[in-house]
């Protein structure tokens, strides 16, 4: 593999290598840091779970055996109050208060001495009986054989006395105690009104004894155990009396059991000196309830802050009895161990994994680097193919052996690229013979053009000439060179006519094809009025340069891809063209004057002669009657020559001025027919009506009648004085159809597309003026109606008028659009 | 306590060797009309004869200890909604019925009238609740054997003089012998039902 400076991407770019390597270390370590932190979570909560229910039961055991040595404690004391020689002492004592004859049991001034330690006062009550009964029972004369006082019991019991029902000191093993003890809470509590109470105090230091103390305060009841005689009170070295039980409950390096009462200051501790209170108070609430259990409190109680698992339980017995009451303060075993020794293997273990992890890290990296050097080398490869392939450059195949979907892909690449190649060669030929057709048919259109008689011009938007034609150049006398020659330089034309011709070419930018036609087309027209604009077509068509006129049109050029449309021009020299279609106008109208001079003076002949013979008649006759039957005659040979006079006036003069009135058709059909039989011979001619009621139409009654008289009179000569004229209306919709059928020859087809031009007329000289059905059509589309004739050569001819029911106007559009394309080439024929 | 049985034991040996000569001096004090308190007759003094205020104030102790033993315990540990225990305390428990009638009677001698009662037996679980005297260890035998009527007494603490009316109290519930006959420190465990258990000692001083 030939190594290419491949176009080196952005830098934040991330290469497919290390995307591979990166999803492969993703792929391992996601799950190693998910595994490890589940194990580490699960591991510490059973820990905590273990250890709590672990610290509980020690906890509880502890204070089992706590309450127990308290209990036999207390039944040592019990075993002093219970002596009878201390009961019936006590009794004495009492009986003696009583009896106010005698006060010989206590000297008055005892409490004074004992206070000023004098050494009688002393003597007499530590040296008493009861007194050395007391040591009797603390040095073990009075236990049975196996129940000897251990000794650390009789070291930490600091004090021990009796008093009796009043406070009195009575007895005493040492010199400190005070006299008078009825004021004291654990007095007052162990004597509870004469009804007797256990009362253990809690902690407190003592000043006499130089440590923090407990005590023990048991009633001594009478013999019949009905009142308090005395006070039994002990007063024990906490440290000293619970250190053997405590502090050899050792577990790991700092596992360990320690007492608190319900204040959370320590009774003993391994760790802690007697007396200091918990480090942190928050911590008293949770470790101090009425049953056993465990707690993961935030700190240690030793000055830690760690979180901590701490199993407590309190002493049952003990606390019932602890300030007297069991509600009043409570006492409770603690037992903790430091976290980090408890966690310690859950941490080994967590560094372990870590270890591990780190190494499968570096594992998984290198067989991604590995894997990625496998997969990203023949992808390099495909991919300098492709850019050599893209480059038209790549001669040799791809080699690549992978044995899997790559090496599909490399021989895909090598069948594409051995494809293309035979493509693109297939492509080049095609390309070459189109180049010859384009050219040869440029050169054939050019030639064309060129052969063209007419000046051709394309021009672009600028207006600049960017084709003249052999004809154009000849015209304006151009010679061959004439890059960005504006038209207005080849074409000299007045400064208005220029404008007129930009104003063109801008619209003839937009819009493909403009013909003077579809403009005039826009506004419908009325057919009848003369056309005016020819005029303006004409010199809008028309351009005058020099002496010669040349009519032009515009037309559009598609572009080439990205360019401009471009607009040609072509011209067409019309200067003897039009100098031609003016003579030929000229004669046409000289030969038509002539027909209509003839046909004018044939028509007017007739009556004239007429006229005259009656004349003549007049002049000779005498009979009146006849003179005034001649003058009849010549009146109506009058009116006949007026009527013909009018017809021909009809032609070129409209009466515009009076409205259409609503008419019955029937009913003019057959006034028209009396008018008829008055002007042609119909005495042979069969009528027949088909008449579908009172149609009614809006029409000016004397053209309506003289259309209709028109046809009917057609209708008569065609059918030369005999045969069966139908005349039939009928109504549909909105259309009335009146139908004048004859029975004569017809028309024949080369007539029947003449019919309606003025002047032509199958009749002989002086039988028509050829007029008579182009009136007819003018005053029926003048209505809004419509004049068909259709025939068939020997079966007759048909006459349908069309009119709309009681409308003057037609629906604008359609109707006139057509008629107007009928009657165009009218008024130029005939003004 | 070996010990303690052996002083009892000497002294009832001495109760036996004196016991005629202070019968006799007590009838010859009877005679002569020496005014004695007597539990029995003495009209004149108290208004009500002890005897009668112990019947008294039994009866109220028995169907207090009753109603608190069938509507109370039976009934909560039956529905069980709490049970009786010994450390009902710790355990947010009921007392015990024996509980129960001996703090009442704690409560009565604090508040000080002077009438105490409490319950004693010839097995207890705990040796304070065991006779104190002879009077009471004899009142106990005597109920085991007759326990229909009450032994009742004039006693002695020193100068002081009080009657006391020993009642036998029997197993008035499975509950009562249940835990007798299985509680580590009981000694005697062959409790039935109905059987005189112990006895309620009222103690009533005359003065």
């Amino acid at each position: 593999m030939t190594e290419n400076p491949t176009p080196s991407p952005p830098d934040t770019r991330w290469g497919l290598k290390s995307k591979i390597i990166l999803s492969m270390l993703l792929v391992g370590l996601i799950p190693l840091v998910v595994g490890l932190g589940m194990a580490f979570w699960q591991g510490s909560q059973e820990i905590w779970e273990i250890s709590g229910e672990s610290f509980e039961t020690l906890a509880t055991e502890a204070a089992r055996k706590l309450d127990l040595l308290l209990a036999e404690e207390i039944a040592h004391a019990a075993h002093i109050a219970n002596d009878p020689t201390v009961i019936h002492e006590l009794e004495r004592r009492r009986d003696a208060r009583r009896d106010p004859k005698n006060h010989t049991m206590v000297p008055p001034d005892l409490e004074r001495r004992w206070m000023s330690r004098d050494p009688d006062a002393i003597k007499s009550v530590t040296g008493n009986r009861l007194s050395a009964l007391l040591h009797e029972h603390f040095t073990g004369a009075h236990s049975a054989p196996g129940e000897m006082l251990p000794h650390v019991i009789r070291s930490s019991t600091k004090m021990l006395f009796l008093t009796d029902a009043q406070g009195t000191l009575v007895a005493s093993m040492t010199e400190h105690p005070a006299f008078r003890h009825d004021e004291t809470r654990w007095w007052q509590g162990a004597f509870n009104k004469a009804a007797g109470k256990l009362y253990i105090e809690d902690i407190r230091f003592d000043n006499q004894v130089k440590a923090y103390v407990f005590t023990i305060s048991l009633p001594v009841m009478d013999s019949l155990r009905y009142e308090v005689v005395g006070v039994l009170h002990r007063v024990i070295d906490a440290e000293e009396f619970f250190s053997p039980a405590t502090h050899v409950i050792r577990f790991g390096k700092t596992g360990h059991v320690m007492l608190i009462d319900a204040n959370g200051t320590v009774i003993s501790c391994p760790l802690l000196p007697t007396g200091v209170p918990l480090s942190d108070p928050s911590l008293v609430p949770l470790v101090t309830p009425q049953h056993p259990g465990w707690v993961q409190a935030s700190s240690d109680g030793h000055g830690g802050q760690d979180t901590s698992v701490i199993g407590f339980a309190p002493l049952p017995k003990t606390s019932r009895a602890t300030n007297g009451s069991d509600t009043d303060g409570s006492w409770h075993t603690f037992v903790w161990q430091s976290s980090d020794e408890l966690f310690a293997p859950i941490q080994h273990l967590f560094t372990w994994v870590t270890v591990f992890g780190a190494v499968a890290l570096v594992l998984l990296a290198s067989l991604g680097y590995i894997a990625a050097g496998r997969i990203v080398t023949p992808v390099r490869q495909l991919q300098q193919a492709a850019q050599a392939i893209g480059r038209g450059e790549l001669r040799a195949p791809i080699q690549i052996n992978s044995g899997d979907e790559l090496e599909d892909l490399a021989d895909e690449f090598n069948r594409m690229n051995s494809q293309l190649k035979a493509a693109f060669a297939g492509l080049t030929d095609q390309v070459k013979l189109k180049t010859q057709e384009v050219q040869v048919l440029q050169k054939s259109t050019d030639q064309i053009l060129d052969a063209v008689p007419n000046p051709i011009l394309l021009i672009d938007a600028q207006e600049i000439v960017r084709y003249i034609n052999q004809a154009a150049r000849k015209s304006f006398k151009i010679q061959e060179p004439m890059p960005g020659t504006s038209l207005f330089t080849i074409l000299p034309l007045d400064p208005t006519v220029q404008k007129r011709l930009r104003a063109e070419f801008r619209v003839n930018g937009a819009t493909p094809v403009i013909t003077s036609d579809i403009e005039r087309e826009k506004v419908p027209r009325d057919p009848l009025v003369p056309s005016t604009d020819h005029e303006s077509a004409g010199r809008r068509a028309e351009l005058h340069i020099g002496p010669r006129i040349y009519q032009y049109q515009w037309f559009r050029l598609p572009a080439r891809p990205g360019e401009e449309d471009s607009i040609g021009l072509v011209l067409r020299d019309t200067t003897d063209e039009s100098r031609l279609q003016d003579q030929l106008v000229q004669a046409e109208k000289t030969g038509s004057l002539g027909v209509l001079t003839a046909g004018i003076g044939h028509e007017l002949n007739n009556p004239l002669f007429g006229v005259i013979g009656l004349g003549e008649v007049i002049q000779d006759e005498q009979d009146l009657e006849h003179i005034k039957s001649c003058a009849r005659d010549i009146v109506a040979h009058g009116r006949r020559m007026a009527t013909i006079i009018r017809d021909f006036a009809g032609i070129a003069t409209k009466d515009a001025s009076a409205k259409p009135v609503p008419l019955l058709l029937e009913r003019e059909f057959d006034q028209a027919l009396v008018t008829a039989q008055m002007t042609v011979e119909m005495k042979d001619i069969m009528i027949h009506k088909v008449y579908a009621g009172n149609t009614p139409v809006l029409a000016f009654p004397d053209e309506l009648r003289q259309a209709l008289v028109n046809l009917m009179i057609n209708a008569a000569q065609a059918m030369k004085g005999a045969g069966t004229l139908t005349l039939t209306t009928a109504l549909s919709d909105h259309t009335v159809t009146a139908t004048i059928a004859d029975s004569g020859p017809g028309i024949s087809k080369q007539h029947l597309s003449k019919i309606f031009d003025p002047f032509f007329t199958t009749k002989g000289q002086g039988e028509g003026s050829g007029l008579g059905l182009t009136v007819a059509r003018r005053i029926i589309r003048k209505f809004g109606g419509e004049l068909r004739i259709e025939s068939v050569e020997g079966r007759g001819t048909t006459c349908s008028v069309m009119l709309s029911t009681n409308s003057p106007k037609a629906p604008e559009g359609a109707l006139w659009t057509t008629a107007a394309a009928h009657s165009e080439p009218e008024p130029s024929h005939s003004s | 306590m070996d010990n303690r049985r052996g002083t009892f034991r000497t002294g009832t040996i001495a109760f036996f060797l004196v016991g005629p000569w202070i019968g006799i001096f007590f009838l010859l004090g009877l005679w002569i009309g020496i005014p004695f308190p007597s539990a029995k007759e003495s009209p004149g003094l108290v208004g009500i004869a002890p005897k009668k205020v112990a019947d008294y104030i039994h009866a109220v102790i028995e169907a207090d200890r009753s109603i608190y033993t069938t509507e109370i315990v039976n009934r909560m540990q039956e529905n069980g909604i709490v049970t009786a225990a010994e450390h009902w305390e710790q355990d947010n428990a009921l007392p015990l019925p024996a509980q129960f009638l001996q703090r009442s009677g704690r409560l009565v001698a604090e508040s000080g009238p002077g009438i105490r009662y409490r319950l004693i037996g010839l097995s207890p679980m705990y040796q304070r609740n065991g006779p104190a005297t002879e009077f009471e260890r004899k009142a106990l035998t005597e109920l085991q054997r007759q326990p229909d009527r009450p032994v009742t007494g004039v006693v002695s603490s020193g100068k002081k003089q009080y009657f006391q009316a020993i009642y036998a109290d029997r197993a008035v519930s499975s509950a009562c012998i249940t835990c007798h006959n299985s509680h580590p420190l009981s000694p005697k465990r062959d409790f039935k039902l109905s059987d005189v258990m112990g006895g309620i000692a009222i103690t009533i001083p005359l003065e």
